[in-house]
């Protein structure tokens, strides 16, 4: 069996995603008039729950049937919006978007939600796997292997784009140490963000307002702090998306 | 952008992509196409190595038995080292893991790519020996169909022919531009003769050597593969002899292929991914991974990998610095960046 260590480590990994894309909406100050906030933040400030409550089951929050619900709207959701980039930019909206990814999270998550072949034995029907190494197994399993295939493939184009940026994190890391030059360089891309899309084979960056990280500048009125603007950057969006890829891909495995 | 809400003067919910300028786009020319599969490859492993499988006695055992039937030199370190991690097993299978896992994320992040090539070449070595048992290579175990002459040689292999280094002059194709085109000619003519020759060893030759080896790997997989596999041996049934060398004729002309002119050489190269992708699924089950137990992801994949690292580019004329249509951008420019 997978020591609870282990799984432990991971969940600990799945809580500071959940942190951060809380952080994220925060930042966002959604109660404000005119602010933005992105679905992916939501998707992995859920996911990050959910899977730290499977991984380890003291963490385990709401029933499996809630969390299926739950993914179940967000994987409609998803798939209403792969379908859009579908219509506007072709095949590339599967390799470039960052929706289809999101897609294929949320659809893994209610697979194992729902296929779980044992009941759990530690969670008391609260959606833990009494800890995976009391390990549950999935129905399915070709299908789990499948998802850990695609989610694997996902997480390495994720980090290849990432580290291709020549902006992005250094942007953000620029900006932690002089707001103003973060506010000169981003200006452009306010203008970037109105622009019409999108699948251009280039990183899903998810933030609210651009690769920069301007979506909060105009709810702050261009003042800024240094973690607000590494919150706000591509890096810490993707790098929770590669984490969550990751984690979901080896508790698929683990789930075989 | 793709609004979902335009914001006015309530929150508007939004997902967004695209929004990087062309020109900051990182480019993916075949090389680290190639490079970026190799790295998705280590990373399964990596995930796979976490299974509670591999903290039982189970894994040290199968790692113990590579020792059987090998030399002394060879096995003596084989069982030093599953007695080792027989006495430290969940703390060495867990750096196990994680060392695959992050060679997997090394190559895939551009900063680290050759790093962690580096490294993956230096783990694979001895995967190969303290693990494998160099693949049974000296066992008479080995047999293509059971992932000779090792899996994790390939991974060393594709390593070395997926290094972005940068040559002045055109490839023909992509694994010849980090070492050369004999070079790498003559490593693909080493490894598909070395499988040719495991198919015809006595054992693998038997009546029932090839139907038996694929009957063995039904265990604990799914009914449908468990289908596929029975349906695979009955047929073979005691054909071995006549199995193995069609399998081999078919091994020889592939590592003749890249010798050939590209036409020749890209059916060749087709007919490589056709007994890899054969293999993959009917003898090695997918690594046996739906079964739970698997280490990797066994030779098929990487096979076809190591083919598609061999198809022919089309050289420019023009531009002598600019290596193929595959590729996006001129080599001195690409290993620049890669470096």
């Amino acid at each position: 069996m997978t020591p609870d260590w282990i799984l432990d480590i991971f969940a600990a990994i799945m809580l500071v995603v959940a942190a951060v894309s809380a952080a994220r909406l925060v930042a966002a100050r959604p109660w404000q008039r005119g602010a933005v906030v992105t679905d992916t933040d939501v998707s992995h400030l859920l996911m990050g729950i959910a899977m730290a409550g499977m991984l380890a089951s003291g963490l385990a929050t709401l029933p499996n049937d809630a969390w299926i619900a739950v993914f179940a709207v967000l994987m409609a959701w998803f798939g209403y919006r792969v379908a859009r980039d579908y219509q506007a930019s072709g095949a590339r909206a599967l390799a470039a978007g960052h929706c289809a990814p999101h897609l294929v999270h949320s659809a893994a998550m209610v697979y194992m939600f729902a296929a779980q072949a044992a009941p759990s034995a530690g969670g008391g029907g609260m959606g833990g796997m009494g800890g995976m190494s009391g390990m549950s197994t999935l129905h399915v399993p070709t299908l789990a292997f499948l998802f850990a295939l695609v989610l694997i493939g996902y997480t390495i184009w994720d980090l290849d784009q990432l580290s291709g940026l020549r902006r992005g994190l250094a942007v953000a890391v620029a900006g932690a140490a002089s707001p103003a030059l973060v506010g000169a360089s981003a200006g452009p891309l306010v203008a970037g963000a109105a622009s019409e899309p999108g699948a251009d084979g280039s990183l899903a960056a998810d933030s609210p307002a651009g690769p920069g990280g301007t979506g909060h500048d105009r709810t702050a009125g261009g003042g800024r702090s240094g973690l607000v603007t590494v919150l706000d950057s591509p890096g810490a969006v993707v790098g929770c998306r590669i984490a969550m890829g990751v984690t979901m891909a080896l508790m698929l495995i683990l789930m075989l | 952008m793709t609004n979902v809400a335009v914001a006015g003067n309530r929150t508007a919910w939004r997902g967004r992509f695209g929004t990087e300028p062309a020109a900051t786009r990182p480019p993916l020319d075949a090389r680290r196409a190639l490079q970026l599969v190799l790295a998705a490859i280590w990373l399964l492993d990596g995930v796979l190595q976490y299974q509670g499988f591999m903290f039982t006695s189970g894994f040290n055992q199968m790692l113990a038995g590579t020792a059987t039937g090998n030399p002394a030199v060879i096995a003596k370190p084989v069982t030093w080292d599953a007695n080792l991690i027989d006495h430290h097993m969940v703390l060495l299978n867990a750096i196990f893991a994680t060392i695959q896992l992050l060679l997997g994320l090394g190559i895939a992040f551009r900063p680290t790519a050759r790093v962690a090539l580096a490294a993956s070449v230096l783990w694979a070595l001895g995967v190969w020996w303290f693990g494998e048992g160099l693949g049974g290579v000296l066992s008479g175990a080995a047999s293509p169909l059971n992932g000779a002459p090792g899996a994790v040689i390939i991974y060393a292999l594709l390593a070395v022919l997926l290094w972005p280094a940068g040559r002045q002059v055109p490839a023909p194709f992509t694994a010849a531009r980090a070492v050369g085109a004999h070079v790498a000619r003559a490593l693909w003519a080493v490894l598909w003769l070395s499988l040719a020759y495991f198919a015809l060893t006595p054992a693998n030759r038997a009546p029932a050597g090839v139907s038996g080896m694929i009957a063995g790997m039904e265990g604990g997989e799914p009914v449908w593969l468990q289908d596929l596999q029975k349906g695979a041996a009955s047929l073979i049934g005691n054909q071995g002899l006549a199995a193995s060398v069609v399998l081999a004729a078919a091994l020889v002309l592939i590592a003749a292929g890249v010798y050939l002119p590209a036409r020749i050489a890209k059916a060749a190269l087709v007919l490589a991914i056709v007994v890899a992708t054969f293999i993959w699924v009917f003898a090695q089950a997918f690594g046996g991974i739906l079964a739970g137990g698997a280490t990797d992801v066994n030779s098929g994949p990487l096979l076809a990998l190591l083919a598609l690292a061999y198809w022919p580019l089309r050289t420019v004329p023009a531009a002598p610095e600019t290596v193929s249509v595959l590729s996006e951008e001129p080599a001195t420019s690409a290993s620049a960046r890669e470096a």
